[in-house]
C-alpha cells in the first residue's frame, strides 16, 4: 500500500493505493491521526487506486470519522472502486460516510 | 612415403635399406650402359667385318677374273679371224694347242663344227685338246655315243647366237676333272649372211678357283665358297652336305633369313647379311657376297658370328668381372658409411628408451659436429630437461588432487551416509530408493523418515548446479527437512521454513526443487507439498499410469515469500508413488537423445507387477542400456513407495470420500500459516494461485480474500494467549466448478464465530459503533455457508462459497 498527502487551500487530501488491510492499516491510521492531530478538520480520502480493504481499514476510516466529528469536522471519501464499494455497503458504511465518486464532485462539498 | 619403400625393406635398418637402395640405382645404371656400350661396339664390329669381308670377296673375285680372262678372249679373236677366213681350222686349233699347254688353267679346248661342215662325209667333227701330263693331246670327239650337239657346251651358244659358260661339270671323257666350259659360237659369211658353223671352247679346271676360294680364312672357320648362276657350288672347302646346290643346301638348313640372303648373292648382288647358319648344323653368321660379273657366279664369304664377336664376349666378360667387384667394394662402403650416419640415431634411440623408461637422467650422446643430428639430440636435451621439470611439477599436481579427490570420495561418502539406506516399510507397506550421483559428489537427494509411528515423511530434490556446492546445498536442505518436519507441522509449512533458512543469505543463488510428502501410513493419505519439483507418477497395481498435478509453489531458496501450497492424495490399494529427478528423463544417449517421459512411463508400466526396488533396478538399467555408455550427466535418483493393503482403514465418511476424491484431482490445496500477521502476503500469493487453479473470478477472488483475512486476522490477533508459534491452516477444497469449500483450523482458544451478537450494531450513529464485529460481518455476508466445531484443542470453521 502507498499513501500520499497533499494539503490545499480547501483540505488535506490523503490518497491511498494498493491493499489495506491488517499489515498496513497502522500508517494510514497513524498519518490520519496525525493530521487531526494538528487540527486538520477538512480530510477528503482518495480511494480510487486502492484494490482492497479489509475490516481493519475500515475500523481506520471509522476512527478517523469520529474523531473528526468530535472536532466539527469533515471527513469525505471518493473515488471507490466497484467492488470495494460492495464492501461499504455490506459493511452499511454507505449510511455513515460521505461518499462521492470523483475527487471534483467531493472538494466542492468543504 | 611408408607406401614407396618396398615391403620387405620397411622394418630393416636405415643401413640396409639405403644400402640396398643405393645399389640398385647403382646397378640400374650401370646395366643401361653396360647394354649400350655393347651393342654400340657390336654394331661398329660388325660394320668392320663387313668392311673386310667385302674387301677379301672383291679381292678374290677380281683374281679370278684375271684367271678366266685368256679363256674368253682367245676364242673372240680367233671366231673373228676364222669369220673373216684369216686364219684356217688348223691355225685355230694350234694356237688354241699352244694356250692350252701354256695357262694352267685352261685345261682344254675344242672345236667343234656344224655337221658336215668341216668334211662333206664327217657327221661329227670336233678337235679336242688338251693337257695330258706334260704332253698336248690331240682327240677327235663326236660318234653315236657322245653326239655333243646335244650338249649344253654347243647347243647354248648356237640357240642363243652369243657366247655361254656352262655350269660346271665333272669331266668324265675329257679330263676326269670339274670344270667348265667357255663356248663361243663360230659364224662364215654365206652369201653376205652370218651361218653358224660350230664352236670354239675353252674348257677351265676349276682345281684352280679351288685354291684361291679355299685360301679365304675368316676367323677360325670362317670360308669362301663359290657358286655358279644356278646355284651349284663351283668350289666350297667346308661345306659337308652331299647337295649340290647352295639354294637346296639353305633350304635344307635354318629359315627364311639364310634362304633370302641366298637368293639375293644368286640374283648378282652385293650384299652382306646375318643368316641363321647355312646348314643344319652351322653357327649363326654372316655372309658377304658379292658376283663374278664375265661368269655370273657368285663368290660367298661366311663368318661365324661368335668368332666375329668372340673378343667383344671376352672384353665384356671382363668388364663385368671388374663392375661385379666395384658393386662388392661400393655395397661395403655404402653400409660403413651409412653405419657410421646412423650409429648416432641409434644411440640416441638408446638414451630415448631410457627416458621413456622413466629415467630422466639418462646420458645423451655427446656429439662434436653440428650436423643435423646434433640439432636432434639439443632439441631432445631441451625435451628432457622439460620433461624432468614437467613430471616433477606433475608429481605435485597429482598429490594435490588425489588428496582434494580423497577428500570428495570421503565427502562421497558421508553424502550418501546421510541418506538412509534402510528399507524397512511397515506391514502394508513397500519402500525403495536410490540414488546414482553423476561425480563424486552431487546434488540430488531423497529422505524418508518416521514423524510418528503412522506418519512417514518422504521427501526427494535436486539443487541447482552440481559438485561440492550443489552437495552442501543439498545436506542443508535434507537437514533443514529432519529439523522442521515435526508430527502435526503441515508440510506445507516445513516447506514454508525451509525456504525461509535456505533463502537467507543464500548469496550463490542456489535452488533446489523439493519435493516432500506426510504419508499417514494407516489412512493412505498423503499431505504433500511441491516446490517446483517434476510431478510423482501413480502407478497402479495394473500397470497404468498417471501424474499428479501438484503445483505447489517454487523451488526453495529463491524467494524468502514462497508462499507454499499443499495438496492431498489417498493411495488407493496397490498403489505405488514413483518419485524421480530429472536425471531419469534428461539422460542422454550416445546419439544425444533424451531418454524422455514416455520411456519412462514404458518401463514403470511394463515393470509395475516388481517390486518398488526391482521396478527401480529396471529402471536404472532401462537407462543404462538406453544411454549405451555416453556420459551420466546428471545424478539420478528415484523413491518408489507402495501401498500394499488390500483396504484402507478409514474413509468412513462421505466427506472425507469426498475430499479424497477431490485432493487426488488436485481440486484441494491446503495453505498453512504461522500465527503472524505478516503471513497474509504469503496468503495473497497463494490465493492468486489457487484463484488461477480453479477460474475463481476477480469479484469472488477479493471477497473470499476479505474472509480469509478476517478469520486469519481475527485467529493471530484475539485465539493465542501464549508468545508461542502456532499453525493455522486452511483446507481449499472445490467441491464442484464454482463451489469452494474453506476449511481453517486452529489452536487457539474457542471462538465461535457463529455466536458473536453484532447485528444490532449496524443501526447505531457513528459515535455508538462498535469497531470489532465487522469482520465477522463481512464473513456471513459474503459467505454462503458457516459451520464451527470445536475438536480437542481445536477450531474448526468451514465455509462454502460460490463464484
Amino acid at each position: 500500500m502507498e499513501l500520499k498527502q497533499e494539503k490545499t487551500d480547501k483540505c488535506s487530501i490523503v490518497s491511498i493505493s494498493g491493499r489495506l488491510d491488517t499489515t498496513t492499516y497502522s500508517i494510514l491510521e497513524k498519518m490520519l491521526n496525525e493530521l487531526i492531530d494538528g487540527q486538520q478538520d477538512k480530510i477528503l480520502l482518495e480511494c480510487s487506486e486502492m484494490d482492497y480493504v479489509s475490516s481493519s481499514g475500515l475500523r481506520v476510516f471509522l476512527m478517523a470519522l469520529k474523531k473528526i466529528t468530535q472536532i466539527k469536522g469533515r471527513f469525505i471519501i471518493c473515488g471507490l472502486q466497484e467492488n470495494i464499494r460492495e464492501i461499504f455497503e455490506i459493511s452499511g458504511f454507505t449510511k455513515v460516510f460521505e461518499i462521492y465518486n470523483t475527487a471534483g464532485e467531493a472538494i466542492v462539498q468543504f | 612415403m611408408h607406401r614407396r619403400i618396398p615391403r620387405f625393406l620397411q622394418f630393416t635398418g636405415l643401413t640396409v635399406r639405403y644400402g640396398f637402395l643405393f645399389l640398385a640405382a647403382i646397378l640400374l645404371i650401370c646395366c643401361i650402359a653396360f647394354i649400350y656400350s655393347y651393342r654400340y661396339s657390336r654394331a661398329l664390329l660388325i660394320e668392320g667385318a663387313q668392311k673386310d669381308a667385302g674387301l677379301l670377296t672383291r679381292e678374290t673375285i677380281a683374281r679370278i677374273e684375271n684367271d678366266l680372262q685368256p679363256a674368253e678372249l682367245l676364242p673372240i679373236t680367233l671366231a673373228n679371224a676364222l669369220e673373216s677366213r684369216n686364219i684356217t681350222n688348223e691355225d685355230v686349233i694350234q694356237i688354241s694347242g699352244a694356250l692350252v699347254s701354256r695357262d694352267p688353267v685352261i685345261f682344254g679346248s675344242c672345236l667343234a663344227f656344224e655337221p658336215f661342215t668341216f668334211d662333206k662325209k664327217s657327221y661329227w667333227h670336233a678337235v679336242y685338246l688338251c693337257e695330258n701330263g706334260s704332253r698336248l693331246s690331240t682327240r677327235l670327239l663326236g660318234d653315236k655315243d657322245y653326239d655333243y650337239f646335244n650338249m649344253d657346251w654347243y647347243r647354248l651358244p648356237k640357240l642363243l647366237q652369243k657366247p655361254v659358260w656352262t655350269e660346271p661339270y665333272y669331266d668324265k671323257g675329257g679330263g676326269n676333272a670339274l670344270m667348265c666350259t667357255y663356248s663361243y659360237p663360230v659364224f662364215s659369211l654365206v652369201n653376205g649372211s652370218k651361218k653358224f658353223t660350230g664352236v670354239i671352247t675353252m674348257d677351265i679346271s676349276l682345281a684352280a678357283f679351288e685354291r684361291m676360294v679355299k685360301a679365304i680364312k675368316v676367323f677360325k672357320t670362317g670360308y669362301g665358297f663359290l657358286v655358279s648362276k644356278q646355284g651349284n657350288i663351283i668350289t666350297s672347302p667346308r661345306m659337308v652336305t652331299e647337295k649340290k646346290n647352295i639354294l637346296d643346301i639353305a633350304r635344307a638348313g635354318r629359315g627364311e633369313q639364310t634362304i633370302r640372303a641366298i637368293r639375293d648373292m644368286l640374283a648378282g648382288k652385293t650384299g652382306f647379311s646375318p643368316m641363321d647358319g647355312l646348314e643344319a648344323q652351322s653357327r649363326p653368321g654372316f655372309l658377304s657376297y658379292a658376283p663374278v660379273a664375265s661368269t655370273g657366279w657368285s663368290l660367298g664369304v661366311i663368318m661365324p658370328a661368335d668368332e666375329l664377336l668372340d673378343d667383344l664376349f671376352q672384353f665384356f666378360r671382363k668388364i663385368l668381372w671388374i663392375f661385379a667387384i666395384s658393386i662388392a667394394a661400393l655395397m661395403v662402403a655404402t653400409i660403413m658409411i651409412t653405419r657410421n650416419l646412423t650409429r648416432p640415431i641409434i644411440r640416441l634411440v638408446g638414451a630415448t628408451k631410457t627416458i621413456g623408461q622413466g629415467d630422466f637422467n639418462a646420458g645423451l650422446p655427446q656429439r662434436r659436429s653440428k650436423d643435423e643430428i646434433t640439432q636432434l639430440t639439443d632439441a631432445f636435451s631441451v625435451m628432457q630437461q622439460e620433461l624432468r621439470k614437467y613430471i616433477v611439477s606433475l608429481q605435485e599436481t597429482t598429490i594435490a588432487r588425489e588428496k582434494i579427490e580423497s577428500e570428495l570420495n570421503v565427502a562421497h561418502h558421508i553424502q550418501m551416509g546421510m541418506l538412509p539406506h534402510v528399507f524397512d516399510a511397515p506391514a502394508g507397506w513397500e519402500l525403495y530408493a536410490l540414488l546414482d550421483p553423476a561425480k563424486a559428489v552431487g546434488g540430488d537427494l531423497y529422505d524418508f523418515f518416521y514423524l510418528s509411528p503412522d506418519h512417514l515423511c518422504i521427501a526427494i530434490g535436486d539443487v541447482s548446479g552440481k559438485g561440492v556446492p550443489a552437495a552442501l546445498f543439498m545436506m542443508v536442505t535434507r537437514t533443514l527437512l529432519r529439523a522442521k518436519a515435526i508430527e502435526g507441522t503441515p508440510i506445507s509449512e516445513v516447506m514454508q521454513s525451509i525456504n525461509l533458512e535456505l533463502s537467507k543469505d543464500n548469496q550463490n543463488q542456489m535452488f533446489v526443487t523439493f519435493f516432500a510428502g506426510i504419508v499417514d501410513l494407516k489412512t493412505g493419505e498423503m499431505e504433500f507439498c511441491n516446490a517446483g519439483h517434476n510431478y510423482p507418477y501413480i502407478l497402479g497395481a495394473g500397470g497404468e499410469i498417471r501424474q499428479i498435478d501438484t503445483r505447489g509453489g517454487i523451488p526453495l531458496g529463491i524467494f524468502e515469500t514462497g508462499g507454499y501450497i499443499s495438496g492431498k492424495f489417498c493411495f488407493a490399494p496397490g498403489e505405488t508413488i514413483v518419485l524421480t529427478t530429472d536425471g531419469i528423463t534428461e539422460a542422454l544417449s550416445a546419439s544425444e537423445d533424451f531418454f524422455g517421459e514416455a520411456r519412462l512411463r514404458t518401463i514403470l508400466t511394463e515393470n509395475a507387477h516388481k517390486s518398488p526396488r526391482e521396478l527401480a533396478d529396471s529402471l536404472i538399467s532401462g537407462l543404462k542400456q538406453f544411454s549405451s555408455g555416453a556420459e551420466q550427466a546428471d545424478d539420478i535418483t528415484i523413491l518408489v513407495l507402495r501401498n500394499t493393503m488390500q483396504a484402507m482403514q478409514t474413509m468412513q465418511t462421505m466427506q472425507t470420500m469426498q475430499t479424497m476424491q477431490a485432493m487426488q484431482t488436485m481440486q484441494a490445496m491446503q495453505l498453512v500459516l504461522r500465527n503472524e500477521v505478516g503471513e497474509i502476503d504469503a496468503m495473497v500469493v497463494c490465493l492468486e494461485k489457487i484463484a488461477l487453479q480453479w477460474n475463481i473470478p476477480a469479484k469472488a477472488r477479493m471477497e473470499i480474500h476479505l474472509v480469509l483475512e478476517e478469520l486469519f486476522s481475527n485467529v493471530v490477533l484475539y485465539a493465542f494467549m501464549d508468545e508461542k508459534e502456532h499453525f493455522i491452516v486452511f483446507d481449499f477444497t472445490l467441491l464442484n466448478p464454482n463451489l469452494l469449500q474453506i476449511r481453517m483450523e486452529d489452536d487457539g482458544k474457542p471462538f465461535n464465530l457463529l455466536e458473536q451478537d453484532i447485528s444490532d450494531s449496524f443501526d447505531l450513529p457513528v459515535e455508538e459503533r462498535k469497531i470489532g464485529g465487522l469482520g465477522i460481518h463481512f464473513i456471513r455476508e459474503l459467505t454462503n455457508s458457516i459451520s464451527y466445531q470445536r475438536s480437542g484443542d481445536k477450531n474448526i470453521v468451514i465455509l462454502t462459497k460460490t463464484f
